[in-house]
């Protein structure tokens, strides 16, 4: 799937100003971007929801314009909030859906309410259903046909944590089955551990490319936690090791971010024994959300996100 | 028709079918029942005789068709209406859209399945109005010898279809005034403001207004025996009925074409 130059304005108000990506088949694409970058807006597009001011869209490495609606045919979705028929129950209404576009195969409806874990409530009117059982059959929904390539927009909303481990184990197995899976999220936390490859969007726009693992190139971090008296004592005792430490949290204890390999932590670690300083938490990984904060102009918001971390 | 027939599976479910049948048949019982009891207790003839007009056969088959085709045009709107304003606001035009649903079959076969509905619950209403009005008879001790009228009998499925016709070019237009407004509600709400406002309208404006959809609606099923249904805009100077019925085909494709076009256009946001 590929977009070029792919222009969108609702009124004066520009959603999508030259959009360009490049979704390589079987793989997890997360489609990353902060509320209002135009991730919903690159879902409607891509479903043949809107059209286009200008630009292209390639699906499954053919032209999708307006017309060629049975390219949808291959397309799994589920875009925004799942949207179903109140009074119906939920097998009922992925019959009714089933009705639209292309054909689904003989009991393929109870298959996948099987797998979503809705079989039990599948009599049940949809009215019923809590957000995350809405959420679960509008990714059945998606999964009707069989699609090649599915698209899904926020599709961890309302799910529980089992639900959200499911979920990700499904889309897992369904890109290492060789379908290109397209998920737009502004959970970082979730992509990380989903995608394959990564887009992040920002005012309309691209900002980032590529494999997560390039991508994440740069962003170890290594977390200390001590006693806020602790703080500067801390701080200088790791002094060198990294060009910056920051530090976060009101409360009893603090939060240091040291921006190194998380390889070294066991440097950091010893670092802090010499100068008699023994952490209360260490932890080591990588994280996307610096790089997240700065490509979409974040930054404003990130000692309240550290804040949120540390406590 | 597989939208078509997924669009009649879903409208037997919805309970706006149920409510609006209740509806029909419910005010339709109530008014049979009271015109029964009516003339059973009246000490004046005039009024006795009147009264007794709904529970007396032949006549009262003229009389229930004519209530079920005026009010039933007002239901056809909300009804109409309230299919084609849940389409966009519950979001499942989107996602029949996001499937590669061409937009044309799937507005068109939603329609075709409300053409069925309607014609199902005009049928349903009549059978029930004339078992309601059998019960009047009985009440009010009326002879229902004429049940059987050859004549009555003979043109009943005309005027019948006359009537569907005319009800559905009703529901076409809540259909559209709902698809434009992507509003069950504003569907709703515009439709039967349209419903009265034309009635209203037919007061100051007639040479107007007898060409506008609910005017036609009721004069092509004016064929002298129903007296044009119950409803508003009596004061209309009515076509004739022939005419009328190509004005109300011209109304329901009119409508249609709107609907279509306008979904064709539309850019799906909800």
């Amino acid at each position: 799937m590929a977009t070029r130059g792919l222009r969108k304005s609702y009124g004066s108000r520009l959603a999508l100003d030259g959009l360009d990506l490049s979704v390589p088949s079987g793989v997890v694409y997360g489609f990353l971007g902060p509320n209002g970058a135009g991730k919903t807006t690159t879902m409607r597009l891509l479903t043949g929801l809107l059209h286009p001011d200008a630009g292209s869209i390639e699906l499954l490495g053919q032209p999708f314009r307006r017309g060629d609606r049975r390219r949808l045919f291959e397309v799994g979705a589920l875009v925004e909030s799942p949207s179903f028929y109140p009074y119906l129950s939920g097998r009922q209404n992925l019959r009714a859906l089933a009705a639209a576009g292309a054909s689904v195969s003989a009991g393929r409806i109870d298959e996948l309410l099987e797998l979503v874990g809705l079989r039990e409530r599948a009599k049940d009117k949809v009215s019923g259903y809590s957000l995350g059982m809405k959420q679960r059959l509008g990714i059945a929904g998606a999964l009707l046909s069989d699609p090649k390539l599915l698209l899904l927009d926020e599709p961890a909303n309302g799910l529980d944590p089992a639900g959200i481990v499911a979920m990700r184990e499904t889309l897992r197995r369904l890109a290492a089955a060789g379908k290109t899976v397209f998920v737009s999220s502004h959970l970082l936390a979730e992509v990380q551990v989903l995608a394959d490859v990564i887009g992040i969007i920002a005012a309309g726009r691209l900002v980032r490319e590529g494999s997560l693992e390039a991508l994440l190139t740069d962003q170890g971090v290594v977390r200390v936690r001590v006693g806020r008296e602790q703080a500067d004592a801390t701080r200088a005792a790791l002094d060198g090791i990294a060009p910056e430490i920051a530090v976060a949290g009101g409360g009893v204890e603090v939060w240091l971010t040291v921006h190194v390999e998380p390889s070294r932590a066991a440097e950091v670690n010893r670092r802090l024994a010499e100068a008699g300083i023994y952490a209360s938490g260490l932890e080591a990984g990588t994280d996307l959300e610096p790089l997240f904060l700065e490509l979409t102009g974040g930054g404003a918001s990130a000692e309240g996100t550290m804040q949120g971390i540390a406590r | 028709m597989r939208i078509f027939v997924s669009g009649l599976r879903k409208l037997v479910g919805r309970p706006a079918s149920f409510v609006s049948v209740g509806l029909l048949v419910g005010l339709l019982g109530l008014i049979i029942i009271a015109s029964a009891t009516v003339a059973q207790r009246s000490e004046s003839p005039n009024a006795g005789a009147r009264a007794l007009a709904l529970v007396t056969f032949p006549g009262a088959y003229d009389l229930i068709l004519s209530f079920m085709l005026g009010f039933g045009g007002l239901v056809a709107v909300i009804y109409g209406a309230a299919i084609a304003g849940s389409e966009w606001g519950w979001g499942t035009l989107k996602n029949a859209v996001a499937r590669g649903e061409s937009r044309t079959r799937y507005v068109l076969g939603t329609f075709a399945a409300i053409v069925v509905m309607v014609a199902a619950g005009l049928a349903l209403t009549f059978v029930l109005g004339v078992g309601i009005a059998l019960v009047g008879a009985s009440l009010a001790g009326v002879s229902t010898a004429g049940l059987t009228d050859a004549d009555t009998l003979a043109r009943l499925p005309a005027l019948a279809a006359r009537g569907w016709f005319s009800v559905v070019e009703q529901a076409a237009l809540g259909f559209a005034i709902a698809t434009l407004a992507r509003s069950q509600l504003a569907g709703i709400g515009a439709g039967i403001a349209f419903y009265f406002g034309e009635g209203f309208a037919s007061i100051f404006l007639p040479d107007i207004i007898k060409y506008m959809p609910f005017s036609v609606a009721r004069a092509a099923v004016d064929t002298g025996a129903t007296g044009g249904g119950i409803g508003g805009g009596g004061l209309t100077q009515a076509l004739a009925p022939d005419t009328a019925l190509l004005l109300v085909a011209a109304w329901l494709v009119g409508s249609l074409v709107v609907a279509v076009g306008f979904t064709e256009r539309a850019e799906i946001t909800g």
